[in-house]
């Protein structure tokens, strides 16, 4: 029986995978291979080539993706080591502002730096008038800025986490060996510290490739593969899908060769310590403790300031789309009047996504945990695939995939559903494998031979074992989903709208007010679940990841 | 057949030629039978991989026998599923459940017996009585130490009064002080509750100690199954004679240095043994085999000191009892041994103990 039940659920895993991934992606990829007629053809892909358009996108991608990995690599890093190696005061507040940074609901992010550094932004202005030329944000170092801001905290909570759990005495014996400070950073600590490193870099480069929102609020001309798909798709005259689909292809490609080439990278650099002798903060004094301070806080401030600077912007006093001066609850009012179908969409789609990303991604948690195949490992490797698809893809793959019959879905709430669910699949499986590893199989043994059955037992043992940590997962993937925009935004239609697409549309109509007051309830809502899973989890914020 | 029959009409568990095949033709379990009295303490004493786990593990349900059968107070277990077997499990990693109290861990598997709130209540206290845990009822296991965890994994299991009682090394994650202690607790346990226990474990001193009978195994096999003084002083195997305590092994050559004639049987004998304790330095007694030889190492511990000396036929490790203090013995100071010659060992090609009363 119990065999059985396991059999169904991996079933259950590759029909998900099956309709969810493979038709979406087989989809793509025909339509890719198919011209206006629906021939089989390269020709789209030669006309990515030939295009100076998409030649150019291709290597702005390669840029934002390299450079929002380098960004937030310095970032986080220096972060990082500050924050593990030095006393550094209010480093709860710290570790706050960088969770702030990672959960900013997306555009907003973009158009508080266009408040303060735009052309006409608080900070440009203040200080041209104090003479001194500034060039507005706009443009690729601009989109790169962004992101090294908005994704330096992967790196800095995965270098910390790395920093703390490096055996002091390794340190130490690296000292008495006859090693300078920086001889033992760069052979001891640097190498033990790369896994997290280039880890939480692949974080970093995925999601700056995958972003479509900041180049397009930001970039102003300086287009890259997802802002070419999401116009291609979504060009109301010469809506061009296999071109769209192309361009998604290709996306998919890059992400699948930066993904299995740090696989490839640091498939020796498994380090298991032991952490007899944890290391210690030390405290600076003058001058080198206020500048690891001013490191510290500048970078926190800055990545968490799109955030801050929506919710000074929500409680401003606006008429229409104009601020005025003076503060009012206008936008929030408007909000309640005529948004609030899009605030409760939000919750719906959320909820309903978390559930089955709950339920189902368990199962398989515990299927790969547990059952060592053949099978569960190519079904854990699957797995990966969501995992680097962006965004953008996803939308415009289950667009191509449930267009029409057998599954019309295009239009409907549970398309929207559907590929959140997909895309946080992967965190949940992991998580839950991950929590199942932390218990004993012994445990469910001891139960079984004190007389419950396999299934009672993996009840009443297991389950309330692992429930913290897949409550604290679900909370995560409630965060994801309720901030999720590049796939609905290809996806809704006017009743499924939701609220990060309302916040798209907000600020492409210029109503800002709107847009900050309902950034700042996505704040508010993701700052719920992420205070649940953070006590679930003991304080581990490396769990966000 | 008649003497088997007599044996299995004592027997409460019986193992019949049970074997495991792994996948790649692997051999965990290669015919191996036994049986076990009704309040005995018998445990399963090998090196790490020779299958005396996956015997436990068969025995509780959790592995499969690929052949042969099992069978407890006269009833089949193969198809019994484990949590119908109704034996008791003790777990090397303890396996006490984190998220319950002292007590509910004990209190678990009568829940799942359905025992009635007092009878409960009373059995627990009880069975914490028993392993000297009734203060600590209320308290969460994360809060005790290793030694106390394993005394509510074996309240947990006793207190179902199951029909067998199963140990998987339950003492290796344990200093060495406390597992001496607890050792001597579960050996007065068992036997003050009448149950029948088997214990598996890797430490041949803690198999002598705790054990009414040990079986020795290696490679899937049983090698001896004995009384704790069959299994030192008469083994079987020149396996059992090495794993258990310390053997001297000396090859076939040193017959001839030593002027040993196995009887008559000197060009069968393959290896010849003799335990350190048997071997001392010269006391001019009269009928023994001597050899001189010279000191390689003296090693002092206290209560005994073992000496290291080699001599034409080998090696020889010889331990003294109670060294007086003074006593030192330099690197290459001669020294002359003797010993009996009933004390020495004789093993054939195959490893199999050879009649000694021949010589």
């Amino acid at each position: 029986m119990r065999i059985s039940f396991w059999t169904i659920v991996s079933v259950l895993a590759w029909l998900i995978l099956g309709a969810l991934l493979v038709v979406p992606l087989g989809s793509v990829l025909l339509s890719s291979l198919q011209d206006q007629a629906g021939q089989l053809t390269f020709e789209n892909y030669a006309r990515f080539v030939e295009t100076p358009r998409f030649r150019t996108a291709f290597v702005n991608t390669l840029i934002v993706g390299f450079g929002g990995l380098l960004g937030s690599l310095v970032l986080g890093s220096a972060m990082a080591f500050c924050m593990a190696r030095i006393e550094i005061r209010g480093s709860r507040l710290v570790s706050l502002l960088a969770i702030l940074a990672l959960v900013s609901p997306p555009f907003i992010g973009a158009y508080s730096w266009i408040v303060l550094f735009g052309s006409g932004g608080l900070v440009r202005q203040t200080l041209m008038q104090w003479g001194i030329f500034m060039p507005p944000i706009f443009g690729m170092w601009g989109v790169l800025i962004v992101f090294s801001f908005k994704f330096y905290p992967y790196v800095y909570l995965l270098a910390s986490g790395a920093l703390a759990n490096i055996n002091r005495s390794l340190e130490e014996a690296a000292e008495s060996l006859g090693l300078t400070p920086f001889q033992r950073v760069m052979k001891i600590s640097f190498p033990l510290v790369l896994p997290a490193l280039s880890a939480s870099g692949l974080l970093a480069l995925i999601h700056s490739i995958a972003d479509f929102g900041t180049p397009r609020l930001i970039g102003r001309g300086f287009n890259v593969l997802a802002t070419e798909a999401y116009t291609l798709y979504s060009a109301e005259v010469g809506s061009n899908l296999s071109m769209a689909t192309t361009i998604s292809i290709v996306l998919i490609l890059l992400s699948m060769v930066f993904v299995f080439s740090q696989r490839y990278m640091s498939r020796r650099n498994v380090y298991h310590g032991n952490l007899i002798n944890k290391p210690t903060k030390r405290k600076l004094k003058g001058f080198r403790n206020v500048l690891a301070h001013v490191v510290v806080y500048t970078i926190a401030l800055i990545g968490a300031m799109p955030a801050i600077i929506a919710a000074i912007y929500s409680v401003r006093r606006t008429r229409g789309p104009v601020f005025h001066p003076g503060f009012g609850l206008d936008s929030y009012q408007r909000i309640l009047y005529n948004l609030g179908d899009a605030v409760q969409n939000s919750l719906l789609f959320s909820f309903a996504a978390v559930a089955l990303i709950i339920l189902i991604g368990t199962l398989i948690g515990c299927l790969v945990a547990r059952r060592m195949t053949v099978n569960n490992a190519m079904l854990d490797a699957t797995l990966m695939v969501p995992y680097v698809m962006p965004g953008i893809v996803v939308g415009i793959a289950f667009v191509a995939a449930f267009n029409g019959p057998p599954l019309a879905l295009t239009g409907t709430a549970a398309v929207i559903v559907l590929s959140i669910f997909i895309r946080r699949l992967p965190y949940s499986v992991r998580s839950s494998a991950a929590a199942l590893r932390q218990v004993s199989p012994s445990m469910e043994e001891a139960a079984i031979s004190l007389g419950f059955s396999p299934v009672r037992a993996f009840m009443k043992v297991t389950v309330p074992l692992i429930l913290p940590g897949i409550i604290a997962g679900g909370m995560l993937s409630f965060v994801t989903a309720i901030n999720e925009l590049s796939s609905s935004l290809v996806l809704y239609v006017g009743s499924t709208a939701t609220m990060p697409v309302r916040i798209y549309i907000a600020i492409n109509d210029g109503d800002y007010g709107t847009a900050a007051a309902l950034s700042t309830v996505l704040l508010a809502l993701s700052g719920t679940a992420i205070y649940i899973a953070i006590r679930l989890m003991g304080r581990d914020e490396r769990a966000l990841l | 057949m008649s003497q088997g029959q007599a044996r299995d009409a004592m027997a409460y568990l019986t193992v019949d030629n049970a074997s495991k095949v792994f996948a790649g033709n692997v051999r965990a379990l290669d015919g191996v039978s036994f049986s076990v009295g009704r309040d005995e303490f018998f445990t399963l004493l090998g090196p790490s991989g020779c299958g005396k786990t996956t015997l436990l593990r068969s025995i509780a349900g959790f592995a499969d026998l690929t052949g042969g059968s099992i069978s407890l107070a006269g009833a089949q277990l193969d198809s019994v599923p484990s949590h119908k077997r109704d034996i008791g499990m003790v777990f090397q990693d303890y396996a006490v459940f984190p998220h319950l109290t002292v007590g509910e861990n004990v209190a678990f598997g009568l829940k799942a017996r359905k025992v009635p709130a007092a009878e409960m209540a009373s059995r627990v206290t009880e069975a914490l009585a028993t392993v000297r845990l009734g203060a600590l009822m209320a308290r969460l296991p994360a809060a005790l130490s290793g030694g106390q965890q394993q005394r509510i994994g074996l309240a947990r299991a006793i207190v179902i009064r199951p029909k067998l009682l199963l140990m998987d090394e339950p003492l290796s994650n344990l200093d060495a002080k406390l597992r001496i202690d607890l050792r001597g607790e579960i050996r007065d346990i068992q036997k003050s509750i009448g149950i029948a226990a088997i214990y598996v474990t890797h430490d041949q001193e803690e198999a002598l100690a705790i054990s009414d009978r040990i079986c020795v195994m290696n490679a899937g096999r049983i090698e001896q199954i004995g009384t704790p003084q069959e299994i030192y002083a008469d083994p079987q195997t020149i396996f059992v004679a090495s794993f258990v305590g310390t053997m001297n092994i000396l090859a076939r050559e040193a017959g001839s240095a030593l002027g040993l004639d196995g009887g008559g049987l000197a060009d069968r004998v393959h290896h010849w043994a003799i335990r350190p304790e048997h071997i001392r330095l010269d006391e001019g007694a009269g009928d023994r085999i001597r050899v001189a030889g010279t000191v390689e190492k003296y090693t002092y511990l206290g209560r005994e000191a073992h000496v290291t000396v080699r001599t034409p036929a080998g090696k020889l490790v010889v331990q003294l009892a109670d060294p007086a203090p003074t006593l030192g013995m330099g690197e290459g100071s001669p020294v002359s041994l003797a010993f009996r010659r009933e004390h020495v060992l004789m093993f054939d090609e195959r490893g199999v103990r050879m009649p000694s009363r021949a010589a």
